[in-house]
């Protein structure tokens, strides 16, 4: 049989509805998750409600953005909290300790993020260390420099930022609150830049093999520096919008974002028909884990049990959406070899 | 031409060079394992408890649980491969280990159950992770890093809701036994750590299993195509590492006399500091068992060592970080020399 997904006619039509089913599988049981706290949670469905969770989802999206970024070139960016970290310091330190005004503030913070990005770069691209341990070096020396500049750990409570700074997180424009606008935009611009470009396929060639993408006349060590730095900037937006809700810098507040952002990236990356990092996959993945958060929070369980059954919940989600998946891939492979 | 460098096959280049070069090229590539003895030449004569026998083997000692995990992830990084996306990698271990820390400690204490049951039942749990993270990357087909990522989370929560979050303590002799005592001067937490390290070795350098994983590691497609049966392979590691993870578990109680929330966190980052840090040592640069066990040494030595040259406690992670990156950037620039 030399039947191929793009064959036109009733065996390619199979094919592709067994490829949209495996790729879809993983929303049905977003989809079946969503009903069940609908029924469980009489809050869950109110507006109120799904937009905080949209909110609070918001600084997870940036870092799961950044991340997306980076793993799709071949890499993994550990210091990612870091970065975060750094940009929240960075803003309340220019505005409480330096009294700078707040859009001197923002442009500091974004700094920070650069530098996180840009000591990950030297390192990977200029002396060759490998990513994991790269980011992992940069994470340490990351935390000592916020625990030796805060006298150990204590936080920097900024409780009268300035309004326009507040607004970042608190105002609304045409309805829409500025949060969601702002991480919106990053958004499309990933995607844009990702899934639309050009740029997006060189990098998913560096991902899949870098001497390949070299030899082909990539300029890769410019890309993956440019990358890191991207990298640590986004993040340091996403510790800007911390900073802004919280008028609080909370030293290596940044890590517990770490495994949920390369979760998201993954569940992203499993829907995709070859199982590549992708942006709107990762928006997938980042609104389940907030869901899911949100919804076993309204469920009034006890903390330590929705510890447990968060995770459980995670696994069986991805079981069952898998085994579906693989099954439908199966079935339509064998009909279309049966017909063609 | 001098005919000393005739005889290397790449003397092209390099015939004409000096001494100078020549020890230049050295230093480069036995890099990280100068730099570590540098380090610890540095340490000993800032304080000179370092080098002391009993400040090295208890440093060892606090290492032995970190080691234990670290040769778990070699044999999943060493039979999946070292790629990020789709390469081998176990983050649910540290997560087994406190799951195991708890369940002994509970056994011991609350239920007043002796070591080798209380082990049976950790090994049990333990299992059962290493088995369904099998299932999810073999036949699911989910990647390495999103299973164990899943049941990482999973874990650390059935652990919270065993041990209610509380610590427990455990007085049970045979725990006490590999605290404090020790065998022919090295201590018995010490004398575990290196037999799992003989096991993990000879079954991954001296077996056909070990031969099998590092073909599958190397190359998936190759080592299918030549007859081996790599799913089972790959399953099995997460076993394997499974096992090491209540092993290490063990170590644990034994460490922090019983069992405390959280310690899953800070295990995960050292486990891959040390596992990681190891391929550094190795000639290729590849993750393997006894780079392992010197990886979780020269972390061990480093941070017991920088807190005895008192060292202000914000700045020790900072020194750690840099000097492991130090190390590291020494093994790859060796490795790009070679290339």
């Amino acid at each position: 049989m030399t039947t191929t997904d793009t064959r036109p006619g009733l065996v390619g039509a199979l094919r592709s509805s067994g490829s949209w089913i495996a790729r879809y599988a993983f929303l049905a049981a977003f989809a079946a998750l969503f009903v069940f706290f609908s029924v469980q949670a009489t809050s869950f469905l109110s507006g109120s409600n799904l937009l905080n969770a949209l909110q609070g989802s918001m600084i997870l999206l940036l870092i799961a953005l950044a991340l997306t970024l980076v793993i799709s070139s071949g890499g993994i960016d550990l210091s990612a909290g870091t970065a975060l970290d750094f940009g929240a310091w960075f803003a309340i330190a220019a505005m409480a300790t330096y009294g700078l005004p707040w859009p001197l503030a923002v442009l500091c913070a974004l700094a920070g993020g650069a530098l996180v990005g840009s000591v990950n770069a030297f390192l990977i691209v200029t002396l060759g260390v490998t990513p994991f341990l790269a980011t992992l070096g940069t994470f340490f020396i990351g935390r000592s420099l916020q625990q030796i500049g805060t006298g150990g750990g204590a936080n920097i409570n900024y409780r009268d930022a300035p309004e326009g700074f507040r607004a970042l997180t608190s105002g609304s424009t045409l309805f829409i609150p500025n949060e969601v606008l702002l991480v919106g935009i990053v958004l499309v611009v990933f995607y844009l830049y990702l899934q639309r470009s050009k740029h997006g396929v060189r990098i998913e060639a560096m991902g899949l093999q870098d001497s390949a993408a070299r030899t082909a006349g990539l300029r890769t060590r410019r890309y993956r520096a440019g990358i890191y730095i991207a990298a640590g900037v986004t993040c340091a937006v996403a510790g800007i919008l911390l900073s802004s809700g919280l008028r609080i810098y909370t030293p290596m507040a940044g890590f517990s974002y770490l495994l949920d952002g390369i979760a998201a990236v993954f569940i992203g990356a499993s829907m995709h028909p070859r199982a590549r990092p992708n942006v709107l996959g990762t928006l997938a993945g980042v609104l389940f884990l907030s869901m899911l958060n949100n919804g076993l929070d309204l469920l009034g369980l006890d903390f330590n049990a929705k510890a447990a059954l968060r995770g459980l919940v995670l696994l069986v989600a991805l079981t069952l959406a898998f085994l579906i998946a693989k099954q439908a891939r199966r079935t339509t492979a064998v009909r279309a070899a049966a017909i063609g | 031409m001098s005919t000393d460098t005739t005889t290397r096959p790449s003397a092209g280049p390099f015939a004409t060079e000096s001494t100078g070069a020549r020890v230049l090229r050295f230093a480069i590539r036995r890099g990280p394992l100068i730099l570590f003895a540098a380090v610890c030449v540095y340490l000993a004569l800032a304080s000179p408890f370092f080098l002391t026998q009993a400040n090295i083997l208890s440093s060892l000692e606090q290492t032995a649980p970190i080691a234990v995990v670290a040769f778990g992830l070699a044999i999943v990084v060493i039979g999946g491969g070292d790629d990020v996306v789709s390469g081998g990698i176990d983050l649910s271990l540290p997560a087994s280990a406190a799951l195991a820390t708890v369940i002994l400690s509970d056994q011991l204490t609350n239920r007043g159950a002796g070591l080798p049951q209380a082990f049976l039942l950790a090994l049990l749990a333990a299992l059962v992770v290493g088995l369904v993270n099998a299932v999810l990357v073999t036949v699911v087909g989910l990647s390495a890093i999103l299973a164990t990522l899943a049941t990482y989370v999973a874990v650390v929560g059935v652990t919270r809701v065993v041990s209610e979050n509380r610590r427990i303590d455990v007085t049970d002799p045979a725990i006490l036994y590999i605290r404090d005592e020790e065998l022919l001067g090295l201590p018995v937490a010490v004398w575990i750590m290196l037999l799992v390290f003989a096991v993990v070795a000879f079954l991954v350098h001296r077996t056909r299993y070990g031969m099998n994983l590092q073909a599958t590691g190397g190359n998936l497609d190759a080592a299918r195509s030549a007859g081996i049966r790599t799913t089972r392979i790959v399953a099995s590691t997460f076993v394997l590492a499974s096992v090491a993870a209540a092993v290490a578990g063990v170590l644990l109680v034994a460490r922090g006399s019983g069992s405390s929330p959280g310690i899953d966190e800070r295990l995960l980052v050292d486990m891959m500091l040390a596992t990681f840090i190891g391929a550094a040592f190795s000639p290729r640069n590849v993750v393997n068992v006894l780079g392992a066990m010197l990886g979780a040494t020269f972390v061990a030595l480093l941070s017991n060592g920088l807190v005895l040259t008192r060292v202000n406690n914000s700045w020790i992670d900072g020194w750690k970080g840099v000097l492991i990156l130090i190390v590291v950037a020494a093994a790859a620039l060796q490795h790009r020399e070679r290339k």
